[in-house]
């Protein structure tokens, strides 16, 4: 079976000979979830960036669904890639303007040419699926942080993604509102959704991934299922990560 | 209930003694100020009553109103001002039916081609030329087309400027800096006075349409700047998340940055379109006879000689009003928005 996520070598510099990636490559096979770790500017959200198209990167060769990219970024490959991604944020991202239902038939609408009334339906089930169907009329301002994010992987999921994206879902997101979003993660992760996901939630991690992979300084430091990281991780490195981690 | 009422009067009465009579010199001030201010009343409404002479005013309305359009005609501007009088008040105090909220934008626009329609006649109509077209109805045809037209202008300005081509991006910001750098009067100058000289013989350009050419072009340049700063102000995290959703640069644009872009620059745009409705009495310079033109040509008339005061009190009234209507509007028009607007 076809990995959906082969990545060879990515390597994105900044000036100053920086690295952000450096020599990454991994795979992600169909409906694995694969978890990101790593300090803050280890690159861990740049590497996912890449993935869609929001970062580019200078080396190295990235297959998205059957989909190859080079470091000439081409715009219309990038597209393809983006009608069967979803992405979502650690900031939401809303657009505050449009009722929660209005942001996530957008792009089914636009973008795959469905019809409003197919769209406004799918939109409502998928709504339901995450438990916020009665927010369905209502803006993003009048949310709490734990919905938004849940109508951010609603929004995501309206364009039927083969791959699901999360950059740091429950960063920002006060602690009581975290478990209503990882609980809708793990949902989407038994119905047996492809995920990469940067979290600093070793609960999720444990449960749910089927590998962690630990980036530091843009370098992947290790790549282990999650029972052997976190009891028994190869690399000081991220032994010292684990422990820092443990300790907040 | 009542007590309390007093209460409050008495304690807030005590208040105002302590401040304005504290001591002897506060206390002369103030008095001095009540007879100032008394003294001035008293002569504005002896004024207004009794010395002043309405007839000036009374007996020319119909000229105010429609300048020198032929009189067994004037029911047409009468119908489109009265119209527009109404949708204003629908739009305030109307009652909530959904599918009419939804169209009240349309509605609003489709005014525009039915005044057009009203005054230049035409299927059923008898045709008017748009020299006999003037007062209030001709001011509010300036201020209505030219923002109309200066709206779609002002947002190509803006995004032309914030454009990733160098030219295009050179161009406008050329333009906007230009447009700005001139006084209006000499934009107004060169619609009346010098497009004519530029176009080839035969094709021509009605005054009325040179007047709203020359607004357009001078007031999108305000706008494009006032959507700017909105289109700036949204978060760059916008713009990704439409991006991973597959949406391409014109329907981010059309979709995300436009909506939300105008929703901050409302503010600011009222400002431009209120500040336009009393720029189009500069027109009166230049020859058309709206609002303030017929004032002028009023005072020409033997008749009413002298009569100055009377004629610019009431054209303040009615500049007064209009532009308050205009406010309230916006206003309203901003409180919704606000219901459903989120905190950036």
């Amino acid at each position: 079976m076809e990995p959906i996520v082969v990545a060879k070598n990515l390597t994105k510099s900044y000036t100053k000979g920086l690295r952000a990636l450096d020599n990454v490559s991994l795979t992600v096979d169909q409906g694995k979830v694969l978890v990101v770790m790593g300090p803050s500017g280890s690159g861990k959200s740049t590497l996912i960036r890449t993935f869609n198209g929001l970062e580019t990167f200078d080396k190295g060769e990235l297959n998205i669904l059957g989909i190859t990219v080079d470091s000439t970024h081409d715009e219309r490959k990038i597209q393809k890639i983006r009608r069967r991604v979803g992405m979502v944020f650690q900031q939401f991202n809303l657009f505050p303007h449009l009722s929660i239902l209005e942001n996530i038939t957008l792009a089914p609408v636009q973008v795959q040419k469905r019809r409003q009334i197919e769209a406004e339906e799918h939109g409502m089930y998928l709504l339901s699926q995450m438990g916020i169907d009665s927010h369905a009329r209502k803006y993003p301002n009048q949310l709490s942080g734990g919905e938004q994010q849940r109508v951010a992987i609603a929004r995501a999921l309206a364009l039927k993604p083969e791959l699901l994206l999360f950059d740091e879902p429950t960063s920002a997101l006060d602690p009581e509102r975290i478990n209503e979003v990882l609980d809708a993660m793990r949902k989407l992760a038994e119905q047996g959704m492809t995920m990469v996901v940067v979290t600093h939630e070793i609960s999720f991690a444990k449960d749910v991934s089927d590998r962690v992979l630990f980036l530091d300084s843009g370098k992947v430091i290790e790549t282990s299922p999650p029972d052997i990281f976190f009891s028994n991780a190869r690399h000081e490195r991220s032994r010292k990560f684990l422990n820092q981690l443990d300790k907040n | 209930m009542l007590k309390i009422n007093t209460d409050s009067i008495i304690i807030s009465f005590k208040n105002l003694r302590k401040i304005l009579f504290s001591n002897l010199f506060n206390s002369i001030i103030t008095l001095l100020i009540i007879v100032l201010i008394s003294v001035s009343c008293v002569n504005t409404f002896e004024w207004l009553i009794f010395k002043a002479d309405w007839k000036v005013v009374i007996s020319n309305l119909p000229l105010y109103a429609f300048g020198s359009f032929p009189p067994n005609e004037q029911w047409r501007p009468a119908t489109w001002i009265i119209s527009l009088l109404s949708l204003s008040i629908f739009t305030l105090c109307g009652p909530e039916w959904r599918w009419l909220r939804k169209n009240l934008l349309i509605i609003w626009v489709g005014t525009i081609p039915l005044g057009l329609y009203l005054l230049y006649g035409g299927i059923g109509l008898s045709p008017i030329m748009s020299r006999h077209w003037g007062g209030l109805t001709l001011t509010i045809l300036l201020t209505v087309c030219s923002s109309f037209l200066s709206l779609p202008f002002g947002i190509v300005l803006a995004l032309c400027r914030q454009s990733s081509l160098p030219l295009i991006q050179k161009v406008s910001s050329m333009y906007i800096d230009g447009m700005r750098a001139i006084p209006l009067i000499a934009v107004l100058f060169f619609g009346q006075l010098l497009i004519p000289l530029f176009l080839p013989v035969g094709l021509e350009i009605d005054r009325v349409w040179r007047a709203i050419l020359a607004f357009t072009l001078f007031v999108s340049a305000y706008i494009a700047e006032d959507i700017r700063g909105g289109l700036q102000s949204i978060p760059n995290t916008q713009i990704e998340a439409a991006n991973s959703l597959g949406l391409n640069q014109y329907q981010i644009i059309q979709f995300v940055l436009i909506p939300q872009a105008l929703r901050i620059a409302l503010p600011a745009l009222t400002n431009q379109s209120i500040g336009l409705f009393q720029n189009t009495s500069l027109m009166a310079i230049l020859g058309l006879v709206e609002l303030l033109g017929v004032g002028r040509s009023i005072l020409a008339n033997p008749e009413f000689i002298g009569q100055y005061i009377e004629v610019y009190v009431w054209l303040a009234c009615v500049y007064w009003m209009v532009c308050t209507i205009m406010a309230v509007l916006a206003r309203h028009l901003e409180q919704r928005m606000t219901i459903n607007q989120a905190n950036f």
